[in-house]
Formats: structure tokens, sequence, C-alpha cells
């Protein structure tokens, strides 16, 4: 059981691991503060 | 977020199971200018072309993320009219998640891409009567008025 979530941070690799595994993408903008 | 929601052991295992999570900081470019972020935590729910399918701006909690990201992926195959794997993530919500912000309008498109898969009148019937019922004064029960006419 993962401890943390697995944030990618680069949307375009996120987009390419969405397409393979058949899955949305969830973008999150933050304030790093 | 990162204080509640992100560490929460359902958020964990739901973020990492169903979708792909990313995080960019809010003046990042271009993305902060393509996505027009205003304020901040800004979620995006998007294909894996890049075509966004829905957004929610301001914190959420466990059950209220979970539930928002449910919605977003069901929105995302009724535009790809996939409306059986729509169903199936809508369902998530109004079954699991009925106390959420999201479950008003995730009953709406249940309704919605239950007509489209079918074509029968029954599933935005139900929709509406579900609506009045349960959220009589949430704006998605104004929008399926109509089909009490059905």
């Amino acid at each position: 059981m993962a401890e943390q979530i697995a944030w990618e941070e680069n949307l375009e690799t996120a987009k390419s691991r969405a397409l393979k595994e058949d899955k949305p993408v969830f973008l999150d903008f933050y304030n790093p503060g | 977020m990162d204080k509640v929601t992100y560490p929460a052991a359902e958020v964990i295992n739901f973020v990492n199971e169903r979708i792909v999570p990313v995080r960019v900081p809010y003046d990042q470019k271009p993305l902060a200018e393509e996505f027009q972020v205003k304020w901040t935590p800004l979620f995006v729910i998007l294909d894996g072309n890049g075509e966004e399918h829905h957004r929610s701006t301001g914190f959420l909690a466990p059950y209220e993320l979970i539930s928002m990201i449910l919605l977003g992926m069901g929105k995302l195959y009724f535009d790809h009219e996939a409306f059986n794997r729509a169903i199936d993530c809508l369902d998530e919500v109004v079954d699991n998640y009925p106390e959420s912000g999201a479950a008003p309008e995730a009953v709406y498109y249940r309704g919605v891409s239950g007509y489209k898969d079918s074509g029968k009148p029954e599933p935005l019937k139900d929709a509406f009567a579900t609506l009045r019922d349960k959220y009589p004064e949430n704006e998605w029960a104004k929008r399926a008025a109509p089909y009490k006419l059905l």
C-alpha cells in the first residue's frame, strides 16, 4: 500500500501514461507558498 | 490539501489506482496561461489527449475530492460517448458519496448518460425524481425540471 500520492511533475508525461493506462489525468495547480 | 486531504489513505489509494495525478505550480508557464489559472487550488480532469472535461476551485476534504474526481471521470466518459463507463463512475458518486457537492450533478449526468445509452426517457425521469426528492434546492434539480414532462 503506497504511503503517498505518486505525483507526476510533467503534464506531457502524465498524458502519455494516461493514454497507455487508459486513465484520466488529474491536474492540480497548487501554490507552493 | 497537503495537511488534510492528500495524506488520507482513501485519497492515496483512489488517486494512485484510478487516475494519473500531476501537480504543477500555479504560475508555471505556459500551462497557467493555457488553463487560465486565477486561483488555487485548481483541479482539472483531462483525458490523455489533454482535453479538459471538468474543473473545480478551492479546498476539498477527502470525501469531496474523491467524489469530484469521479464526477469528472463520468463527464469525460460521457463526452467520449462511453456511456457505460460514465454510468459506472456516476453511480459511484450517487451510491457512495450522496452527501457530496458533486452528487446532484452526478445524478443529472447519470440520467443523461442512461438516456443516451438506451434511447429511452426513463433515466431522465429517474434523475428528475431523485433530484426533486433528495436535492430539491440544488441548481441541478432545476435544470432537470423539464424531464418531469416526459
